[in-house]
Parts: structure tokens; sequence; C-alpha cells
């Protein structure tokens, strides 16, 4: 099913840190200009199999193309048209903001000529015009990240790999990544993007895979895999411990799925106000009510029965 | 062939702190020949059992090979170590087009531009002091490069298949600390016992300073060939071993 706009296509991928397998047997294709996402909880895979298809980690099986190459025999080639930003920021704290571009262009055979404009560039787009001068480290948390996504795009590549972009982050810094991010979506360049947000994954990604325990679980885009997984609502109540078993097995018929959770109730409902009042009517009395839409959080919880993030 | 790029980034950082490395390169020699010179040696002058050489010749050769020893093994641990794990370095630039053999052959050229920054200096200060007497002496030169860069292979390979940095202190103490005072380098080997004048010939150093006063005041020899093969298999081993150490250290 190998189509010729696959940009990366990887059958029955396998990572092995003997005995312990950290990617087993996975298979995705990312088409040109889509933005893909790997989307699991820690330990689930994702650095492993960005690592692999970045020409930094050989694979331990199974097979990997990557802008129609072979990432183990054709490593430069493939990095030469790759860019990375990696889960650890690994800028160069000796070296200055400009001084990790230019250094960066010279890692990447970019001319002088066409490294200059284009440092001004990036960092006008990533906003650090003004800190060009400074050294890294006094850099907050989103600069740096900010920096790190213009390291990635110095060789103009076709595909930029962010694993975890806003880890960390606090909400400001986020928007303003993912905004960029956005932006170079809309240029056309393909983006493949690890996290384990359900909101990053759902801005960001036209289509993504599902990861969990070294495995791809499901697939598809954000609104299909809450269409398939999940209903159109949910209602998170909080309530007594003493009635909550009973008012998970009074609604068990009534809604499409119960999940009890150490600190909540989650009933599927395609109608969560209508469930509320029902419960209500029932005689339940709730500590606390949330009706809001399904998310891919609820696809993670209805397939592996945990949540996301711990 | 990407190695030099690995250099150019590292002479930019050097650059920012050459004023002090410098000074320190340059001051270090002076104040060890003065000193030497002026004092110790005065006491050990007349004693034939240098060589024939006067004890600061001697001593000033045996310390040129001993100091790059010294600062190429050096430059191959806490440096090296700093690139892997503190500031992860490699892994960036291992996700350009540079790849591990890049990254290991750049910076051993680069022990080669520090121990160049240290050797000719100190070389310098040597003939100002009237040691150097012929065009041959220049020659010591690249025999020090060759004793330094092929110790820092070996240790190269080593700090990358450490977790911590603890087993620099003890490198250190005992390794270049003895191979620094017995291979020849302030006292001729002869002195030592018969065990220890095997050992010794087992050492880098001890082949480096043989080098050293081959060239500078001695003549060379067949030993010289055996000398200089001695350091380049070490050379050799070394960036073997040191590159298949970085590929998995870096390329798990
Ligand atoms: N170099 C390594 N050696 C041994 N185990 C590793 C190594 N790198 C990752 N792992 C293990 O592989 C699993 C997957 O890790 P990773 O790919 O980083 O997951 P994720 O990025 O989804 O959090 C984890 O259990 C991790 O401990
Ligand atoms: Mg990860």
């Amino acid at each position: 099913m190998t189509t010729s706009d696959a940009l990366i296509s990887a059958r029955s991928l396998t990572k092995r840190f003997d005995p312990f397998v950290a990617v087993d047997g996975i298979d995705f294709e990312v088409r040109r200009g889509e933005a893909f996402g790997f989307l699991g909880p820690n330990g689930a895979g994702k650095t492993s199999t960005m690592r692999m298809i970045a020409c930094i980690s050989p694979p331990s099986g199974g097979e990997l193309r990557v802008i129609g190459m072979d990432p183990v025999t054709q490593a430069s080639e493939v990095k030469a048209r790759i860019g990375v930003v990696p889960q650890m920021d690994n800028l160069d704290i000796e070296l200055t903001v400009r001084e990790n571009l230019e250094m960066y262009a010279r890692y990447f055979d970019v001319p002088r000529e066409v490294a200059g404009p284009r440092i001004d560039d990036l960092l006008d787009f990533v906003q650090l015009t003004e800190r060009s001068s400074s050294k890294v480290e006094p850099l907050s948390g989103g600069m740096k990240r900010r920096l790190t996504i213009a390291r990635s795009l110095i060789n103009d590549p076709d595909l930029i790999l962010l694993d975890e972009p806003t880890t960390g982050l606090d909400p400001q810094a986020r928007h303003l990544v993912w905004d960029r991010l956005y932006r170079l979506k809309q240029r056309g360049v393909t983006l493949v993007i690890t996290t384990h947000y359900m909101d990053e994954a759902e801005q960001l990604c036209d289509r993504l895979v599902v990861m969990d325990k070294a495995k791809i679980v499901t697939e598809g885009s954000p609104r299909d895999l809450i269409n398939r997984y999940s209903t159109r609502e949910v209602l998170e109540v909080r309530i007594d411990d003493e009635v909550r078993e009973k008012l998970i097995a009074a609604m068990q018929g009534s809604v499409d799925k119960v999940e009890s959770l150490p600190d909540r109730v989650l009933l599927y409902t395609e109608n969560g106000d209508a469930t509320l009042a029902s419960i209500h009517e029932q005689g339940f009395e709730t500590v606390s009510a949330l009706v809001r839409r399904a998310t891919l959080e609820d696809v993670f919880l209805t397939i592996t029965g945990r949540s996301l993030v711990e | 062939m990407n190695a030099y790029k690995v250099v150019a980034r590292n002479r930019i950082v050097y650059w920012r702190v050459w004023r002090t490395s410098f000074f320190l390169t340059v001051l270090a020699p002076v104040m060890f020949l003065s000193a030497m010179g002026l004092g110790l040696g005065s006491l050990v002058e007349g004693d034939r059992a240098f060589g024939g050489l006067d004890y600061r010749t001697f001593f000033a050769t045996g310390m040129l090979a001993a100091t790059c020893m010294q600062t190429g093994v050096f430059e191959a641990t806490y440096p090296i170590m700093a690139k892997i794990v503190w500031q992860r370095n490699y892994e960036a630039m291992l996700a350009s087009p540079l790849s591990v053999r890049d990254i290991f052959l750049g910076e051993m050229l680069w022990v080669g531009v520090t121990l160049a920054q240290l050797a000719i200096p100190f070389f310098a200060v040597m003939a100002a002091f009237g040691i150097v007497d012929s065009p041959m002496a220049l020659m010591a030169i690249p025999a020090v490069l060759l004793v330094g860069m092929s110790c820092a292979t070996v240790v190269a390979a080593m700090t990358a298949s450490l977790q911590t940095d603890e087993a620099f202190t003890w490198l250190f103490r005992l390794v270049v600390t003895p191979l620094f005072l017995l291979s020849g380098t302030f006292f001729p080997i002869e002195e030592l016992p018969e065990w220890g004048r095997l050992v010794a010939q087992l050492t880098p150093l001890f082949h480096g300073v043989e080098l050293v006063r081959q060239f500078m005041v001695g003549s060379p020899s067949l030993t010289t060939i055996w000398h200089i093969g001695y350091l380049v298999a070490l050379f050799g081993i070394g960036t073997v071993l040191g590159i298949r150490a970085f590929e998995k250290r870096l390329r798990p």
C-alpha cells in the first residue's frame, strides 16, 4: 500500500534494547504535506520511533524508508533533507542564539550567502531577532524551543520531526509554538509530531496513530477516532464514594459506556445534559458535574482503559 | 569528510577564551624552564646521567612530551563527556549530515590543534633558552602532537563508555601522573629497576620523550621508526575503538 507520495513508510518497524522491546513491529505511512502525529503516554516508544526516522538510531528490524531512502545506508543524504526538534533541547550553550544557527548552517553545508538572510528570516519567524546575540542559557523554555525549531529549519527541510514540541512549556509559550507550527503546515512542510497531549494532537495533526506499549493501537484523523471510539459528549461527575457503585450500575444500560476513574465517573453519551438530568431524577446527588466534547483522551481511555497522562 | 566542521565549532568557542589559555600555555613553560634552569638544574649540573644532556635540556624535552600527553588525555575526558552527556552537542550534530566518524575524527583533529597551540609556544621558549640548535628539532612538534593525539583516541574511547566522570580522577592519579614521572621525563629510565624499565618502554610517553630527544638533541636512528610506529599504531587502534565506542553510545 506504499503510495508514491509517502514521505515515510514503515513496515514491521522494530526497536529492541535487549531484552526490552521499545517499538514492536509498527506499520505507518506519512504523506507529503500532512501533519502526522504519534500520540501516546510516556514510554510508548514515540521517541525511539522518531530517532529511527531521524537516522540517529538504527532499526532492529522491519523496513523503513524516509524520503525514498534507506536511513541506515543513506543517513547523511536523508538527514540533509529533514529537520529535527528533539524531545530535550540540545542547543549549543557555548554559542549565542545566532551562532547556533550559523553553526548548524555549516553542518548542513548551507552556502554562506544563503545562510545569512535565511537566519534573519528564521529569527524573525520564531520571534528571537532581539535575542540574536544572547547566549542560550538565559532564554526561557519557550524561547529555547523556538530556537530549536528555527535550527531545524536551517536546511529548508522537506520534513520536520518534532518530539514533544511543547512538553514543559506554560500555556502561553505552547500557543506560540503551536502557532508557528501551524504556519509551517500552511507552507506545505510535512510535520511529524509526537505528543502525550491530546489537545496538541487535535490541534495540529491531520492524521495520527495512537501508540501504547510499543505498538500502534489505532490510526485515523482526530475526528474519525473520536467518532469511532467515543460518543459525541462526555459527562464527568464527581460523586460520594458510597453511591458511586450504585450510580455506575444504574447508568450502565442507558449510556454507551461508563468509565470509573479514581476521582470521577465518565459517562459516554450523545446528550450530556439529558443524561445528567436523568441522574438527578433517579435521586443521585452529584458533588459536581461537567458536560464536555469527547477528546482523544477518551479514545485512549476506551482503547487501553488508562488515561494518557498519569 | 565533515570532520573539519567539528574543529570549526570548537575554534569559535575557544576563540572567546584564547587570551587566558594562550597566556597560560606560554607562561607555564617559561616558569618551569626558568625554575629548572636556575634552581634545580644547577643542583644536578655536571651530572652525566642524563644521556649526556644538561639537566635543563633533559627536563625541557621530557616536559614538552609529557605536557602534550597530559593535555591530550585531558581533552579526551571532561570536554568530551560534556558533549556526550551534559550538553549533548553530539546528539545535535548527529541530526545534521555529520556522522559519528566525522565527530570522532573532528574531535581528535581539534586535540591536535590544541596541542599545537601548546607545543609551539613551548618550543619557542625552549629556543629562547638556547635549547634548539638545528632545523631537525622542529620535528619534535609533530612528534608531540602524535603523542597527545594517540593517547586522546584511547581515552576518548574510554570516556564514551563511561556513565559518570568519577573514573577520570583515577585515570589521572593512577595512570597519567605515574606515566608523567616514570617515562624518562624527569630522570632517565635507567634509574628504574629492571621491571620498571620494561613497563616504561611499553608506555606511549616513553616513546614520545625519546622521539623529542632524538629530534632535538640527538640524532634520529632506526629506533626513531620504532617509536613513531608505536605511536601511529596506538593512534590507529584508539581511533577504531573510539569510533566504535562513540557509535554504541551515540546511536543506541
Ligand atoms: N537507549 C535505551 N536503552 C534502553 N531502553 C531504552 C532506551 N531508550 C528508550 N528506552 C526504553 O524504551 C521505551 C520507550 O521509550 P521512548 O521511545 O523514549 O518512549 P516515549 O518517547 O513514547 O516516552 C521506554 O521504556 C524506555 O525506557
Ligand atoms: Mg519521548
